[in-house]
């Protein structure tokens, strides 16, 4: 399992339905335009409570990342390595996600990322990042 | 504040620590902790329970400490009572609203009492995780996302600082193996058993960066200490730890381009407003007692007090001034790391010790001025005190 098992609530509903059409939701000032992350519900650069959800462009980059180790399996085996990650939307708010990838230990801060969705069976699709076609960026 | 006149009698003081067992303690609830913990600190104080007129308490992540503490220790008349939670801050902030009750006149003995039991419970967050639970809210999305707690999400603020300024695994190794080295010192600590830098690199991967000796342990029990006036102090039986100066910050950090996360805490708004109020600066201070979740935690605060520059967090503390050996004393008990993790009691409780000059081999010669931090959530909550054995000059 890579990610959890996710069931909405009055507060997310909104974003959720966005996640099942394959769009990353976040809010847009309508007083003046600054973009926040999908949860907030005042808008930090100018205090107004006016936000609108609008489709991400699901690209950005990496902004910070670790790698989380599980425990190995009972059988042996090696233990999973989750590539957990800080993306910087290029709209500029940030979100804590993970990136799907066969290399966890290649990923870096300043890689492109594009946005995916992981649909797990009894939950909500949940956003996850792969690592962009050009993820080395300049 | 800080009035030398009639005033001045009221200015307030610790003058009681009790700290109950702690660690792998099992088959006590927190709520027999922290009534264990109050009981203590007022006998340490050379008090009656019934001299104790305010109660604050605080809860970790087991919960069960509540109103009815004031009917489990039998006090009765109390002029203030009250939950505080601001998570690793929160010691810090109940000596601050004790020290102004008492200041006001409002209440003239607050007992302020920490206990937890994480341990109790079978299964860790991450047992949940893979347990097939199903997750709802904001705040669960994260989780469901693989931010599997705390140590992901210090990872991350860490992973930063490392990014912008060149902070190096083997830099956090020094502030483990110090703190390591000093709870060799202290028979309260759990983790005695002194380390090396390569034994820290040798430790087990958590969250990259972080290795198993980069975080703090996780304990049982429960801590307490007593905030009354000076006047009052003055004929009791332990010496008067004096409370000069304090200050919180909570940045409420936008996460989004442009944030301080990770790379500047809400030490740096809290210390210089904790040292202005007692007169000192970052120079004057002896002995610091610094919030540990997490090595990483230690070398920012280090750089937001103003003990070394920003970003020369990494260089200053694998310079050699720390440990028992060095000139800059930190974390003398063994901090969260190596002695017991009481979120913000364990830097209070370790600052009281040596303010009064009770370290046994591990106190400090000069303890004029001891500063304490408590941070909590993920760099989002901060408390500072500055405290010291004499009353404000
Ligand atoms: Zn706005």
């Amino acid at each position: 399992m890579t990610v959890g098992i996710m069931q909405r609530d009055p507060a997310t509903t909104e974003f959720f339905d966005g996640t099942a059409r394959g769009e990353l939701l976040i809010r847009r000032c309508a007083d003046c335009g600054h973009h926040s992350a999908p949860r907030c519900e005042t808008c930090p650069a100018c205090g107004s409570a006016a936000l609108d959800r609008v489709p991400a462009k699901g690209t950005g980059t990496i902004a910070s990342w670790t790698l989380v180790h599980g425990r190995p399996p009972r059988d042996g085996g090696p233990a999973p390595v989750t590539a957990v990650v800080v993306v910087e939307l290029d709209e500029g708010p940030w979100l804590h996600s993970q990136v799907i990838t066969d290399a966890p230990q290649e990923v870096r801060t300043g890689f492109r990322v594009a946005v995916d969705f992981e649909r797990p069976e009894g939950g909500e699709a949940i956003p996850v990042f792969r690592l962009a076609p050009d993820a080395v960026s300049a | 504040m800080n009035d030398t006149s009639g005033a001045g009698s009221r200015r307030p003081v610790i003058a009681g620590l009790g700290l109950t067992e702690m660690g792998k303690v099992y088959g006590r609830s927190p709520a027999e902790f922290a009534a264990d913990a109050v009981r203590r600190a007022a006998q340490d104080a050379g008090l009656r329970l019934s001299d104790i007129d305010g109660l604050l308490f605080s809860n970790g992540v087991g919960g069960g400490v509540g109103l009815t503490l004031q009917r489990e220790l039998g006090l009765r008349d109390l002029r203030m009572l009250s939950e505080v939670q601001a998570y690793g801050s929160t010691a810090g902030a109940m000596v601050q609203y004790a020290s102004m009750a008492v200041q006001s006149g409002m209440v003239d003995t607050v007992a302020c009492v920490f206990a937890d039991a994480p341990l109790r419970e079978k299964g860790s967050a991450g047992a949940v995780y893979s347990s097939g639970l199903k997750f709802t809210g904001w705040q669960l999305l994260d989780f469901a996302s693989g931010l599997s707690g705390a140590n992901p999400m210090y990872a991350l603020a860490a992973r930063r600082h490392m990014d912008t300024y060149g902070t190096t695994s083997e830099q956090f190794a020094h502030i483990a193996v110090a703190q390591r080295a000093w709870a060799a010192k202290n028979p309260l600590a759990q983790m005695r058993e002194p380390i090396t830098v390569e034994d820290h690199q040798n430790s087990r991967m958590i969250s990259d960066p972080f290795r198993l000796l980069d975080c703090c342990l996780v304990s049982n029990g429960g801590a307490a200490v007593i905030v009354t006036s000076a006047d009052r102090a003055a004929d009791l039986r332990q010496p008067a730890v004096h409370v000069l100066g304090w200050g919180q910050a909570h940045p409420g950090y936008e996460m989004g381009r442009g944030t301080d996360f990770g790379l500047v805490s809400g030490a740096a708004t809290a210390g210089p407003a904790a040292m202005k109020m007692a007169g000192v600066g970052p120079a004057d201070i002896d002995i610091a007692e610094i919030y540990d979740c997490y090595t990483y935690t230690v070398l920012i605060t280090l750089e937001d007090y103003g003990f070394c520059a920003k970003g020369e967090g990494g260089a200053f503390v694998s310079s050699g001034v720390l440990g028992p050996e060095g000139s800059f004393p930190l974390n003398t008990g063994g901090g969260e790391l190596s002695s017991y993790y009481m979120w913000g009691m364990t830097p209070l409780s370790e600052a009281v010790i040596q303010a009064r000059g009770q370290g046994g081999e591990r106190q400090v010669a000069k303890n004029d001025l001891v500063l304490v931090s408590g941070n909590g959530g993920v760099l989002d909550h901060h408390s500072t005190l500055v405290l010291s054995p004499h009353p404000h000059s």
